[in-house]
């Protein structure tokens, strides 16, 4: 990777630079250690929730229904209406919010990002159709294509059950989100591409004869994953939020799969005689978006990225 | 005014796309537009009358799409057979709740954001700063959702003072009903928005404090006030402006979830039981007024920007 510095960036330091600021800044701060740590036990939780002797299945367990536990040593996070354990639906759910973030932010990176890029390289009529597409997308009220796309897969899968039977709730959701998330995306990667390719050394690689495609690949791509990483983590953040909003109204995944939307408000309506099967989730939900948040902030501080924010 | 013909084209292409999308989408999985359309099991007489008022029904997309921008050029947003209702009388019924929401939490996003982004820029790295850095960035990580549902279940419900299933009063017949209906379902959409804002304009407001300008209206002897709010402000708006358009079209999403939580009768209702029906006509008319609002907003905010900066009436003119 050849990352030139240039000389304004040396010589012209950050007032904010002083030595006490930097030793300050090698700490890590409390609000990164959180995330990290939150994140890391999250996931190590959700990847290993069958093998771990203290998640309990997402069956109902006899005599717990009704919401007859509250938090405590029994159930961690009570027992929920009909008698499953919060806590382990929690963790399920987890499984599943997380899974579909990530494969519908990676694929709309893929997509997105491609189209970002070679918009803002080769420029001219390419720009011009990509732009409009973003702006299309953009245009889109999110909730409507949202709803529209999940319940014409639904009845695609129900016709054809042959042709479209693997197009399950899990897929059609993660396509959805997938499709919103593009078009930020690119607009984001579109920018930096446009900026990075007036940098000197894509002058210096083009002057050795270097290709398009040697140029796109080995001399501006790497320099787009700083951006890329922190929008990845602010994406995710996002795409989490947007699938509670999907569960509440019904359309995320079918009802006995746990997702954290879809715990959030099953059992709103008697939140006063159990609060813990609302609010336990709610609580995941927070702190995970939360700590995903903090992450990408941070990375688009380091790489200073102002357009990072979706 | 080249500059504004050229982005109404932009802006009037992305419509067209938009809504043909819509149209294909319905189209999707539906053998026969004229079936759903009556809404599924209805009598042949509906399926009938159906088929007079829209005879095109089984022509090809791009034909139905023509006949159906004419009727909407027309004023004929169609109608719903399920519902037994024009599209236009759901609009008028089904569109000042949902329109009150959003504008009541944009009004709530900037007058929380307006101060609290101003103030933070003048005293930065103070301890206000600090607190509001902290708390809007919360605030982001709270969903709109848990937000409600903590309204809901934390005020409503525990307190006589908001209804927990709301009604529409119009403001010009009972302010104070008005502003019980409205206060909760509004505040929950309004505080992610002033906290994304604030952000902004802190950021916005912090480089343009730093400008030559604003040294010289120091230097001039302008008094901090009028600097902070009536210079400075009016230099770092911009990109403020631009996030509230751009928050539009995802505001229509957290009306509609929110409208559901508070049983709000407005458009969202409607929409929802459109997708589930597949009540193509409906769902047309819901999308295309939606999107015109937000592309209408975009294309005058975009016209907006060079009557608050001169600099860009400027640079516009010189192409």
């Amino acid at each position: 990777m050849t990352v030139i510095e240039t000389p304004t960036e040396v010589t012209n330091p950050d007032p904010d630079q002083t030595p006490a600021r930097r030793r300050r800044r090698r700490r890590p701060s409390l609000a990164m250690s959180f995330a990290v740590i939150w994140l890391g036990t999250l996931s190590f939780l959700a990847v290993f929730a069958d093998l771990l002797p203290f998640v309990r299945s997402t069956s109902r367990v006899r005599g717990a229904g009704n919401f007859a536990f509250g938090p405590g040593a029994e159930f961690w996070f009570g027992s929920d209406q009909l008698g499953r354990d919060v806590f382990a639906r929690c963790i399920y759910g987890a499984q599943i919010s997380l899974r579909i973030a990530l494969f519908s932010i990676l694929t709309a990176l893929v997509i997105g990002g491609g189209l970002g890029l070679i918009a803002g390289y080769y420029r001219g009529w390419v720009d011009r159709i990509v732009s409009t597409i973003i702006d299309v997308l953009l245009a889109f009220p999110a909730l409507i294509i949202a709803l529209l796309i999940v319940q014409r897969t639904d009845a695609l899968s129900d016709q054809f059950p042959d042709s479209f039977g693997w197009l399950s709730r899990t897929r059609a959701i993660t396509f959805v989100l997938a499709i919103l998330a593009i078009a930020p995306l690119a607009r984001i990667v579109r920018a930096q591409t446009l900026s990075l390719r007036e940098r000197e050394f894509v002058l210096a690689a083009r002057s050795l004869g270097a290709r398009d495609r040697r140029i796109i690949f080995r001399e501006i791509l790497p320099n787009l994953v700083p951006a890329m990483m922190s929008v990845l983590f602010i994406g995710v953040a996002v795409l989490l939020v947007a699938e509670g909003a999907l569960a509440f109204l019904g359309y995320s995944v079918k009802s006995p799969t746990p997702t954290w939307g879809l715990l959030i408000s099953e059992s709103r309506q008697r939140i006063e005689e159990a609060w813990w099967a609302t609010i336990m989730p709610c609580i995941m939900m927070f702190g995970t978006v939360l700590s995903f948040n903090l992450i990408g902030d941070r990375l688009a501080r380091r790489f200073d990225i102002r357009e990072a924010t979706l | 005014m080249r500059y504004a013909l050229q982005r109404i084209g932009q802006f009037l292409i992305v419509f067209v796309i938009v809504t043909f999308i819509v149209l294909v989408a319905t189209r999707v999985g539906s053998q026969d537009p004229a079936r759903d359309l009556a809404g599924g099991i209805a009598s042949d007489s509906v399926i009938a009358q159906v088929n007079e008022d829209y005879p095109y029904l089984d022509k090809p997309l791009v034909v139905q799409y023509g006949y159906w921008l004419g009727d909407l050029v027309t004023g004929d947003f169609g109608r719903s057979y399920t519902l037994n209702q024009s599209a236009m009388d759901m609009f008028q019924q089904r569109f000042p709740p949902t329109f009150f929401i959003g504008f009541w939490a944009i009004a709530i996003g900037l007058l929380l954001a307006v101060p609290i982004g101003v103030y933070s820029a003048y005293r930065r790295d103070g301890w206000f700063d600090k607190i509001a850095a902290n708390t809007s960035f919360a605030v982001i990580s709270f969903p709109p959702l848990v937000i409600a549902i903590f309204l809901m279940y934390l005020v409503a419900v525990r307190t006589s003072a908001f209804p927990v299933d709301s009604n529409y009063v119009a403001p010009w017949d009972s302010p104070i009903d008005h502003f019980r209906n409205f206060f909760l379902p509004s505040t929950a959409l309004g505080l992610g928005l002033a906290a994304i804002w604030s952000r902004l304009l802190r950021a916005d407001m912090i480089l343009t404090l730093q400008s030559d300008f604003i040294m010289l209206a120091r230097a001039k002897g302008v008094s901090p006030r009028r600097i902070l709010w009536v210079h400075a402000l009016r230099a770092s708006i911009l990109s403020l402006i631009t996030s509230v358009a751009l928050q539009l079209s995802g505001l229509v999403g957290g009306a509609v979830v929110v409208e559901q939580l508070f049983a709000m009768p407005g458009i969202g209702d409607r929409l929802i039981f459109a997708v589930q029906s597949n009540d193509l006509l409906t769902l047309q008319a819901i999308t295309a007024a939606l999107v015109g609002i937000v592309v209408v907003v975009n294309l005058s905010v975009d016209l907006l920007y060079s009557v608050v900066d001169p600099r860009i009436r400027a640079a516009r003119s010189l192409r």
